[in-house]
């Protein structure tokens, strides 16, 4: 009976075993050198208040997770944002480059620490977003593809440019 | 000598499979014994060990271990199938009241084999409300509460419901099924059985890869397939906590009988002719 119990215990103790294994695909200079190459960028962090985060809020329908945000502002125009949004287990962490009229340029993920779902690096699926501004729709199904498998992935990245393109009109286009 | 050689190399081998599995990370159940209405992406597999302890009868001392070792597979991503592996673990003695009177054991048994089906209607993650169709089904060659012989089959079709809150940060899921089971002699005192069963819990995502909920639990009994039959009712309530990882995760949960009726026992609000005081479950799961 001891010798069956010791094989129960067994994958008990396994789990204490793995490490996290979080992938960080871009840091914050990889990533401002991939949307924006050969610009220079000054950081110009935001703290939004309580009537900004509302507004931003009310604008996109998703919920302000951080009051601070990290913004640069790039050479010759044009804005390099890092975020987050929730995943499953994890926050996932993102950049946007936004234009100089404050439509997205690019996306792309820095952090993925997710089970599934990492069909969201795709590249094609991240292009859906160039060019999309504030007056967009950006919701899944609509304007923006989901990829089965990865639905909840495709959602909060949907969900977080479209607060991001709300914080942009609200809180740096001024 | 040759025993202990054996188990050595037996150690050595299960340690050796336990340290590649650790190599990757898995998905998760939040609860013990409530499903939402997730699905496994095509083309993944996920494995599960499930241990689950029933403690206490009336009186004298009751063990019931079950251990399901279970293999999951998504075969498109709404749609999965799995396999599960069923085995018990029995130690009681003097349980012999009128109302559960069992014979001292004290006993390893081989509980049989099951298989489920699973489609997901709608997605937690993108619908108002995700909805999930199950089917499962199994083949008992001993009862779960002292392992008699028995040469059990049974249907069980399910429906599950599960609306997320808070960024998917707040889970709440209901799970609605019932069971037609046969070949329960003569473990049990009839042939057949129908059996409701429906789980309803609540989680929440306290911290980076942490869950906290609680659930509660109820399994309705109708011998012989006649609803004016009645056998026993069941509530069971209680904890959970969650942990996961990229490709591997764990679920706690500790359930109490909070209320039990059944028909030949007194209504001192539990009941232990197949139910127990308490149950602790213990499930992991590694992905691939």
């Amino acid at each position: 009976m001891k010798s069956e119990f010791v094989f129960i215990a067994l994958p008990a103790c396994a789990l204490i075993a793995p490490s996290a294994f979080a992938v960080q695909y871009l840091t914050v200079e990889q990533a401002q050198r991939a949307i924006f190459p050969g610009k220079t960028f000054t950081a110009a962090p935001v703290k939004l208040t309580s009537v900004q985060r509302k507004a931003i809020e009310q604008a996109s329908g998703v919920r302000v997770l951080h009051d601070e945000q990290q913004v640069w502002r790039v050479s010759g125009g044009g804005w390099f944002i890092v975020d987050e949004v929730v995943g499953k287990h994890e926050y996932i962490t993102y950049a946007a480059g936004l234009a100089a009229d404050g439509s997205v340029k690019q996306i792309e993920i820095m952090d993925y620490r997710e089970t599934y779902g990492g069909q969201i690096r795709d590249q094609k699926w991240r292009a859906q977003f160039v060019g999309k501004t504030s007056k967009s729709t950006l919701k899944l199904d609509s304007d923006i593809k989901n990829i089965s498998g990865a639905t909840l992935s495709c959602r909060h990245i949907t969900d977080g440019v479209k607060r991001l393109l709300a914080f942009y009109e609200i809180a740096i286009k001024h | 000598m040759l025993q202990i050689v054996a188990m050595r190399i037996k150690l050595a081998v299960t340690a050796a499979l336990l340290c590649c599995v650790s190599i990757v990370r898995g998905d998760e159940q939040l609860f013990g014994f409530v499903r939402g209405a997730e699905t496994l992406p095509a083309h993944r597999w996920e494995v599960y060990q499930f241990v689950t302890l029933g403690e206490g009868k009336r009186e004298g001392t009751y063990y019931g271990t079950h251990f399901e070792t279970e293999a999951e597979y998504g075969l498109t991503d709404q749609f999965q199938a799995s396999l599960s592996l069923i085995q018990h673990y029995f130690y009681n003695k003097g349980v012999d009241g009128d109302r559960d009177a069992l014979d001292n054991t004290n006993a390893y048994r081989f509980g049989g084999f099951e298989g489920s089906a699973k489609y997901r209607v709608l997605s937690p993650f993108k619908d108002p409300i995700g909805v999930a169709l199950r089917l499962e089904a199994g083949y008992l060659l001993h009862d779960d509460v002292d392992g008699l012989d028995q040469h059990e089959r049974y249907i069980k079709p399910e429906i599950d419901f599960q609306k997320d809150f808070l960024e998917d940060r707040l889970i709440c899921a209901v799970d609605l099924g019932a069971e037609w089971a046969w070949g329960k002699q003569p473990a049990e005192q009839y042939p057949r059985e129908l059996s409701f069963e429906g789980a309803a819990g609540v989680a929440y995502r306290f911290a980076p890869n942490w869950y906290a909920g609680v659930e509660i639990h109820t399994r309705w009994e109708y011998p012989l397939f006649d609803l004016s039959n009645f056998e026993h009712r069941v509530f069971y309530a209680g904890p959970s906590i969650h942990y996961s990882q990229e490709r591997w995760w764990a679920t706690l949960t500790w359930n109490y009988q909070v209320y039990g009726k059944g028909v030949d026992e007194p209504a001192d609000g539990q009941t232990f002719a197949e139910e127990t005081r308490q149950l602790f479950r213990l499930k992991v799961g590694f992905n691939f």
